[in-house]
């Protein structure tokens, strides 16, 4: 029997990878994901000014702080080894004269006039031909006061170490008391930058399983192939090929995705010229040198096996489902109508996980991350926001599993039902009477 | 042997079978009849093991018929059990693994009953691309294939033309040979006449006949006769004993009451230039009205 399940597996796998249908998306994917990728490079490709640097130049009447601002503005954040948002030098000529150069076309410098003020200590001019970004403009006015307050506080006969002191950054040490929450408020940058690039794929395999073990079930059922195939296997075992099938599709899957990503990085990286899986990782370090001060970094090692596993329990519990509402439809059309509740389901845990960070402290949304099928989306945000703990997850866990000893309980008897049925009449009907039915 | 003892099934409140029972002998066709909705799916079904006898039992050759019996039984159904997107070498290659056979003899299978059935220029098309008659072919390799000990044909000459027909029988006349039980359902009487000795006509379920259908046709006696020569209808309703006479094709047909009736008609015409004077017994298709029609 297992050589007949093996086969059968083989067949529901081989029958979809080796689809049209699947190369035409992954190479969509495969595109898509380069394109965003490298979103930079192709609008500078085809002459838009993404990420063009800005040429500054500060004519500095006071003769005093125009040096300040130039390195402040040289150590902005925006101005990496890789990336010069701002070129700054100074200016010997007249404002007036400087004004005409500006006015000529396609001068995209931007002057920055400093001058003393008898009441405010510094006054400033911001002139450019055209618009300039509101970032540049958010920038500038945010360095332009951190001159001021210098300037003021130096003429205020403060010695430089004191200066110094008083400029640096406070020191905050955060301390939670709670053990078993991983609080802190810096978990929203894990939120906003990892936990959807993590959940969209999440969310994306999910709606390919499903439909994978419809549609295989459906077209098995509507050319009536069905009836030779449970002649031949039980259906229990024909059950398990198809979802043992569609988890290793979506395995499949996400292991291409990944390897798009990777490629599309490469690519970058030849396009632009630069290192840019060094950058990548510079952008890792910094997300998870925020983490290191949340102490999520020593509780990886159990989250990411556990977050595996109920992704893995809430995938088999999605293809038992799936099979099973397959089963009791005669065609493709009924099984996209009886599966959208599920769908739906499943949106609402992707939209309440992404959200997670805005219902902070709601019992509400806590249940819902005990619900099998929105758990699996909604449990690691929350867990990963400290809103829920780790034997939270584990509940969440042991309910799939529970809702899965449920469908092969209870589930089993209404597939093998289902799938020699071709009724379309009273399916809620026969769905209530199989369950009860223990001879089946 | 294929033995049906006593099987019934109920769907609800309704009766699908009821206590049917019969056998199947190696080598020897059966036939399995009934209106639409009688309770032939639900037997073979039964017989596949498909689904569970609320009472009676089934067996092939002494044994209960279970998954590992199965590989060696073959089913073409009413309707093409074929999975269109694929080609006519995967869907013999799929149907042939899960009767557990090896590569080597699918792939001896699939040349040889392509070659036999003329249409090996197929083997790399897709299902859905054959005519009706060529995916019904393919469904019978996929039956026959493993050589089967119980085959079930459920309407097996469905959008075949008589040359077509002519291949398949010869190919169910070969199996018969090699000792397979084979059961026949049809709506078409004529097949079911010329295969089976044994049959069984269901009603809501229920078998009404059951036997040899010789035996059966004898019980019916002799209920006509047809005559071709100068005889007029008249002269022939005239004779007592004599229900009905009807002209079809140059060729009178007497319905009689009973077998003394053919020798009045005999001696009344036998003066007259007569072609053609047969006394027959009634065809499967008459039986079947009479009896089916009767319990309407």
């Amino acid at each position: 029997m297992s050589r007949k399940f093996w086969y059968l597996t083989k067949m529901s796998l081989f029958k979809k990878v080796k689809s049209k249908w699947f190369l035409g998306v992954n190479i969509l994917f495969a595109l898509l994901i380069i394109f965003l990728c490298n979103i930079d490079s192709l609008i500078t490709f085809f002459g838009g000014d993404f990420d063009e640097g800005s040429q500054i130049v500060i004519l500095d009447e006071t003769k005093e702080v125009g040096s300040s601002l130039k390195s402040l503005l040289l150590s902005s954040e925006y101005n990496t080894d890789d990336n010069t948002r701002y070129q700054v030098s100074f200016s010997s000529k007249s404002l007036d004269d400087e004004k005409k150069l500006l006015n000529k076309e396609n001068d995209n410098r931007i002057l920055i006039v400093l001058e003393k003020d008898a009441t405010h200590y510094l006054k400033a001019k911001i002139i450019s031909h055209d618009k300039i970004s509101s970032l540049d403009y958010q920038i500038l006015v945010q360095n332009i006061n951190q001159v001021k307050s210098a300037y003021a506080l130096s003429l205020s006969n403060i010695n430089p170490q004191e200066l110094e002191q008083i400029s640096s950054p406070v020191e905050i040490e955060r301390e939670v008391l709670s053990t078993d929450k991983t609080a802190s408020e810096n978990m929203d940058l894990v939120m906003n930058t990892v936990f959807p690039i993590i959940i969209m794929p999440v969310f994306m395999l999910t709606i390919f399983l499903v439909q994978m073990i419809g549609a295989d079930i459906c077209e098995e059922k509507s050319t009536r192939s069905m009836e030779v195939i449970i002649s031949n296997v039980s259906a229990k075992v024909h059950f398990a090929s198809k979802v043992v099938a569609a988890n290793l599709f979506v395995l499949i899957q996400g292991c291409l995705l990944f390897l798009f990503v990777l490629c599309a990085l490469l690519i970058r990286n030849a396009l632009v010229g630069k290192n840019t899986l060094s950058s990548v990782s510079t952008f890792v370090k910094d997300i998870l040198g925020g983490l290191a001060t949340t102490g999520f970094i020593d509780k990886l090692w159990y989250f990411i096996p556990l977050f595996l596993l109920l992704i893995i329990v809430s995938f088999i519990a999605y293809s038992f489902l799936a099979g099973i509402l397959a089963s009791i439809t005669t065609n493709m059309e009924d099984f996209q109508q009886i599966q959208t509740p599920m769908m739906i389901i499943s949106l609402l845990g992707y939209y309440l996980s992404i959200m997670a960070g805005a219902f902070e402290g709601s019992l509400f949304i806590r249940i819902l991350s005990y619900v099998p099928f929105i758990s699996s989306l909604l449990s690691p945000a929350l867990f990963i926001l400290g809103q829920i703990s780790l034997l939270d997850v584990f509940l969440s866990i042991l309910i799939t599993l529970f809702v899965i000893f449920l469908f092969l309980r209870y589930g089993m008897r209404i597939y093998k039902a289902g799938i020699l049925n071709y009724s379309n009449e009273k399916i809620w009907t026969r769905f209530a009477k199989t369950i009860r039915n223990k001879d089946i | 042997m294929l033995k049906v003892e006593n099987i019934s099934k109920n769907y609800g409140k309704v009766k699908a079978v009821d206590h049917l029972s019969f056998t199947c002998d190696n080598g020897e066709i059966f036939g399995l009849l009934g209106e639409n909705g009688a309770g032939k799916t639900t037997t073979f079904r039964m017989i596949m093991g498909l689904l569970e006898t609320k009472e009676g039992k089934i067996t092939l050759n002494g044994e209960k018929i279970d998954y590992t019996k199965t590989d060696k039984i073959g089913f073409v159904t009413e309707e093409r059990s074929l999975l269109t997107k694929l080609t006519v070498e995967e869907q013999i290659q799929f149907y042939g693994a899960l009767k557990n056979m090896q590569d080597k003899r699918i792939d001896e299978a699939i040349t040889y009953w392509l070659k036999r059935f003329q249409i090996e220029e197929y083997r790399t098309r897709k299902i859905k691309e054959l005519s009706k008659g060529n995916q019904q072919k393919i469904q019978f390799i996929c039956a026959v294939m493993n050589h089967p000990k119980l085959l079930i044909l459920d309407e097996p000459f469905t959008g075949l033309d008589p040359l077509n027909v002519k291949m398949l029988k010869e190919a169910i006349y070969d199996l018969k040979k090699e000792g397979c039980s084979i059961i026949f359902s049809s709506h078409q009487m004529e097949y079911i006449e010329e295969f089976c000795e044994k049959l069984v006509i269901l009603v809501h379920g229920k078998a009404i006949l059951n036997g040899y259908l010789n035996e059966i046709k004898k019980e019916y006696g002799i209920q006509k006769i047809e005559i071709i020569g100068d005889v007029s209808k008249e002269e022939i309703e005239k004779i007592k004993g004599v229900r009905e006479v009807i002209v079809k094709n140059n060729k009178l047909v007497v319905q009689i009451e009973n077998e003394t009736v053919v020798e009045k008609v005999f001696e009344k015409i036998k003066m007259n230039k007569i072609l053609k004077f047969e006394a027959m017994e009634p065809t499967l298709n008459e039986i079947f009205i009479q009896k089916v029609g009767a319990l309407r």
